[in-house]
């Protein structure tokens, strides 16, 4: 899906969250990543992306992002992994 | 208008415009925001009273 | 300052879920900041300078960014401000 990225407001940002998406700066450099959210102040852009040893966060300023193509959706267990970014599973509680 | 001892508050402080401003940019989640922000704030604040950091480069690399 | 759509100003439902997406777009933003406090973080900047500090904390408008051991090309700075103007983006471990 293309979209006007930079012009488009909170609830089209909303809908691309947990997609893939792919980021091109100013500096004509490319980053690929999963939508965590994008600031409506500072219209940062931030991306979740995995390796085989972990994941990292990057955080593309507003100003310098020029254009923002959203990929695909993620599938089952990705989709998992990205809900629980922000609200890491509680620990199970032992009471019955 | 008379002039109460200190010097007259603005007919509506800084406070009152910016939770007006945050109720038309977050309506019913304003608060929630409004306090997550204040929070944040507070903690740079007080770092940077703390901690009296200099920016680094000391010139911008941007203008 | 933040615009708010056209078709929001005109239609209730709609700017009340503008406000909505806004908050949680907002939020998940702040907490992203706050998941950075004590972290090693590395600055890709302009100029081509790369930097790595441990990230204290960041103004609400995302001017400034207070951090702390900065590592630079020429030394460790303890206590530094990083302007955000001059950041292209910055990345970290989760």
């Amino acid at each position: 899906m293309q979209c006007d990225w930079l012009h488009s407001g909170p609830q089209l940002w909303l809908r691309c969250v947990h997609r893939q998406v792919r980021l091109r700066t100013g500096k004509q450099e490319e980053h690929r990543g999963w939508l965590l959210t994008v600031d409506p102040v500072s219209h940062s852009v931030v991306l979740l992306s995995f390796r085989e040893d972990g994941a990292s966060v990057r955080v593309v300023m507003g100003h310098a992002v020029k254009h923002v193509e959203v990929l695909q959706e993620p599938d089952q267990d990705m989709a998992e992994r990205l809900r629980s970014f922000f609200h890491p599973p509680t620990t199970v509680s032992l009471d019955p | 208008g008379s002039c109460r001892g200190s010097a007259a508050a603005p007919s509506e402080r800084p406070g009152e415009r910016r939770a007006a401003e945050m109720k038309k940019l977050y309506g019913k989640d304003a608060a929630k925001i409004l306090a997550m922000e204040a929070a944040m704030q507070l903690t740079f604040d007080r770092n940077r009273d703390l901690k009296q950091p200099k920016y680094w480069p000391v010139i911008p690399l941007k203008l | 300052s933040i615009p708010t759509s056209a078709a929001a100003q005109s239609d209730p439902e709609q700017l009340q879920e503008e406000q909505h997406a806004r908050s949680v777009l907002r939020e998940r933003f702040l907490r992203c900041l706050l998941a950075m406090t004590n972290k090693k973080v590395q600055f890709h900047m302009h100029e081509k300078v790369n930097v790595e500090a441990t990230f204290g904390a960041s103004d609400i408008d995302v001017l400034n960014f207070q951090v702390s051991d900065l590592h630079t090309p020429i030394g460790v700075q303890k206590e530094a401000l990083i302007r955000c103007q001059d950041v292209i983006s910055f990345t970290f471990d989760v």
